[in-house]
């Protein structure tokens, strides 16, 4: 086992964060799913069926915990460099025979190992779901797989920011700007693209939409959970377009992060 | 052992090493010093594989540092001016994190860390949080790590920033007995009387290039006396020291250094028998001497020659 996975995972165990932040995790899903049944299943619809409120627990599940994770994966990455600056220890792994690649390799490995910890705690949220039907283990899976590409995206790419700046401060914040980015700038870019869209050609289908009016909607987060939730023979072409490129953002963080591991001696 | 020729390193437009050249035989305690900016840690970390030389070489053991870095990590130890230490990690896992790290064999893993905690005195506080240590221990800690791996050179930026006496006089016997065990040990210090105690041969640093003294040396034996150079006296009278200085003055080639109270310090050539006449011309002008005596030749005034007296 790579030793610097053994050492991220004992100290963030040790934080205190390693358990407040998945109890307000849970507390904060099971409120969400909790409000949601109510509002689903007694919000005055007396002919709802069991499997409509299962899959729309389901939906609220799915984008309530992409948002929660979302929140919380740079707080796991964006310090995990910066903070070997601010205590002075990077010099003792760059000068250690752990390459770049392994240093990267398990600062990355343990902040996504514990984002999926956060996932699998969520699973007896999520059996709930299962008692109304509607849902199967294909949505399941599925949402869960992209959930797992998206977080490990922004892991990578905060750890660029944790490699890029001094102070985890700066990381965290400029981590929490891209999350922004990515989530709210790229909507509004393509409602304004739409809205223009609209003006000249009138109302149109998803399909009719050019790609250059939706391209900024393959770099959201929330727009690849929902392309992972059609049925699975439309799947294909949006959901492969954002799996290519977050895993192209994914693998550029990467890059770059290993270039700036290589030249950090200065600050080590 | 170290071979540095003619090394360069900009850093952002300033210069932090320009031109340095040294040498450190195997088997020796060197001393690099300077003033703060002189480039002592940019040297430190171009020999340790931290930052890359701009133009110039640098060999340890024989491997060149830009071309071979991860040769050259097995061969060297590096310990910064501020080691950082995982405060949240037990002693022992520190060490087993760094015996893992240096691609230490498991069998022998274990021995290693054993002997890097009792090298250091800290096997009673095996299961200590390192925060709970204090600042001698984490210091003897952070050396016990850099010697993990049993490397054939040592390379100390400042180790000794921060200690008191005795953990100072703890690491100076650390060193010497390193140093006895065949360990090449390059050790840049502010603390000029240490690196005397205990160094074999020193270098002078400043703007990145070397320095040399009056006589035009830029490396100095520390534990060998050079008869060839100018030599300092220190003289006590009963009474009256600035008016002994007048007269000492007076002998040819005697230069007066410093009056005080009832002493006096001047530089006689290096000529023993000089310093005898010197004696005598004293005596014979009425200086009522009662202490005539040659101090040894500092490396503090060694160092002031150098760079002068006033802080750079």
């Amino acid at each position: 086992m790579n030793p610097m996975i053994r050492k991220e995972l004992r100290q963030r165990m040790r934080e205190r964060r390693g358990w407040i932040l998945p109890s307000l995790y849970l507390l904060t899903l099971s409120a969400v799913i909790t409000v949601a049944y109510y509002s689903t299943a007694w919000g005055g619809n007396d002919r709802i069926q069991g499997w409509q409120v299962g899959a729309a627990l389901f939906l609220t599940l799915a984008y309530t915990q992409l948002v929660l994770l979302l929140l919380l994966a740079p707080v796991f990455s964006a310090g995990a460099l910066t903070i070997e600056k601010e205590q002075r220890t990077l010099g003792g792994l760059l000068t250690s025979l752990l390459r770049p690649t392994q240093i990267w390799w398990g600062k990355f490995a343990a902040s996504l190992m514990f984002v999926l910890l956060l996932l699998v705690i969520g699973l007896p949220v999520l059996s709930a779901v299962f008692a109304f039907g509607g849902v199967g283990p294909w949505e399941i899976t599925i949402v869960a797989l992209t959930t797992v590409i998206i977080l490990g995206t922004i892991s990578a790419i905060s750890l660029y920011w944790s490699s890029a700046f001094r102070r985890s401060v700066h990381a965290t914040a400029v981590s929490y700007v891209t999350v922004v980015a990515m989530t709210v700038v790229t909507f509004i870019i393509f409602g304004i693209a739409m809205s223009r869209l609209s003006n000249r050609v009138g109302n149109a289908g998803w399909t009719s939409i050019p790609e250059s009016v939706k391209a900024p909607l393959y770099l959201n987060p929330l727009f690849f959970i929902t392309v992972s939730l059609v049925p699975r023979r439309q799947l294909y072409p949006e959901w492969f377009i954002c799996l290519s490129v977050f895993s192209a953002i994914a693998a550029l963080s990467a890059i770059l992060t290993l270039r700036n591991l290589r030249r950090s001696g200065d600050v080590a | 052992m170290i071979e540095v020729d003619q090394i360069q390193k900009r850093y952002n437009g300033s210069r932090g090493l320009a031109g340095f050249t040294m040498r450190v035989e195997k088997g020796e305690l060197f001393g690099l010093v300077g003033p703060n900016g002189a480039g002592k840690t940019t040297l430190i970390k171009i020999l340790s594989t931290l930052i890359r030389p701009d133009s110039g070489a640098a060999r340890i053991a024989g491997i060149d540092v830009t071309a071979n870095p991860r040769g050259v990590k097995r061969v060297v130890g590096y310990m910064p001016d501020q080691p950082g230490l995982y405060q949240d990690m037990r002693v022992l896992e520190f060490l087993e994190f760094f015996a893992d790290a240096f691609r230490i064999p498991s069998r022998q893993r274990r021995a290693a860390v054993d002997k890097g905690l009792e090298d250091s005195g800290l096997g009673a506080r095996r299961d200590s949080f390192v925060e709970e240590l204090s600042f001698g221990m984490k210091q003897r800690l952070f050396l016990a790590k850099t010697l993990l791996h049993s490397p054939q050179v040592l390379l100390l930026d400042e180790p000794a920033t921060g200690l008191d006496p005795m953990a100072r006089v703890d690491l100076r016997n650390q060193l010497k007995g390193l140093n006895q065990q065949g360990i090449t040990i390059l050790i840049s210090s502010h603390i000029l009387v240490d690196l005397e105690e205990i160094c074999t041969r020193v270098a002078f640093i400043a703007d990145g290039k070397n320095q040399a003294d009056e006589s035009g040396r830029t490396v100095i034996e520390l534990q060998k006396e050079d008869a060839s150079q100018p030599r300092l006296y220190e003289i006590e009278v009963l009474q009256d020291a600035e008016q002994a200085a007048k007269h000492a003055a007076k002998f040819a080639g005697v230069t007066v250094l410093d009056v005080r109270h009832l002493r006096f310090v001047v530089r006689i050539p290096s000529d023993p028998a000089q310093a005898a006449e010197f004696l005598r011309h004293l005596v014979a002008n009425g200086v009522p001497v009662v202490k005539f005596d040659r101090p040894p030749a500092t490396l503090e005034q060694r160092y002031r020659s150098v760079f002068g007296g006033k802080p750079r």
